[in-house]
């Protein structure tokens, strides 16, 4: 099933990459630079639904205490994690053109680098509790307390002044991108999900491979 | 209008590429590991 899940994404990842250099034009302003956006936009998407998953995972580890949905939060704050990092080293790329620097301490940058040092400490923290059963509490607790930054972190554009844009098509009402820039945004966003499902699919597994080794 | 600056989005795609490469490698070692427990 996994195997299938990944020749899936392997193939949307690859209609992403057409979509973003081959059929999505050159951006008027920006230039060929914009293209990063569909790199960046999805992982940050990825980002913010691995770490809803940790919510819900979180939710239900403290009212059910079933294995299943700790291994579930841990595995997503793992990708979570991975994606988050993208986001920021691939923003600071694009910033570098753009803004004219890599870095600047904007509201969006900012509590996005939070919520990557947050999560960050909740895998920490499940690495440094030897009792399983109480790092997957305390694990769950923070997995709760750290979905707060989610809201902050895209909500940020538009409660700070920020260098960084509002978000183009996260946000409700008419859309002001061109409807192929938007299609193949759409098709990098499909790719990157497959791409967190597969990637979950296996650190659950191993997850589940390594609990059982350890009983 | 900006000049095109390819390097970047060559850098970007790049660093994304091997750090993703990497984390499915980590994993499918980690796999393989296990597996001979």
């Amino acid at each position: 099933m996994t195997r299938i899940l990944g020749g899936v994404t392997v193939a949307a990842l690859a209609a992403g990459l057409v979509m973003g250099f081959g059929v999505a034009p050159r951006e008027v302003t920006q230039g060929n630079v914009q293209r990063i956006m569909y790199l960046h936009v999805p992982s940050v998407w990825v980002a913010y639904l691995a770490f809803a998953v940790v919510l819900v995972g979180s939710i239900v580890y403290l009212v059910r205490r079933t294995d299943a949905a700790d291994r579930l939060a841990h595995a997503s704050a793992e990708v979570g994690v991975l994606f988050t990092g993208l986001t920021i080293a691939t923003g600071s790329i694009w910033g570098k053109p753009t803004w004219g620097t890599w870095w600047t301490w904007d509201a969006r940058l900012t509590s996005v680098s939070i919520l990557f040092v947050m999560y960050l400490g909740y895998l920490l923290l499940r690495g440094m509790i030897e009792d399983r059963e109480r790092g997957a509490r305390f694990a769950a607790v923070l997995g709760i307390v750290a979905a707060f930054n989610i809201p902050l972190v895209h909500f940020s554009v538009y409660w700070w002044r920020t260098l960084h844009q509002p978000p183009s098509l996260m946000k409700p009402g008419p859309g002001t991108m061109p409807a192929i820039i938007v299609a193949a945004l759409l098709v990098n966003f499909a790719a990157f999900s497959l791409l967190y499902a597969y990637f979950v699919a296996k650190r659950v597994r191993l997850l589940r491979r390594e609990a059982e080794l350890a009983a | 209008m900006m000049a095109d600056n390819w390097s970047f989005v060559l850098v970007a795609y790049g660093l994304a590429g091997v750090v993703l490469f990497a984390y499915w490698r980590r994993l499918v070692r980690r796999e393989r590991e296990l597996d001979r427990k």
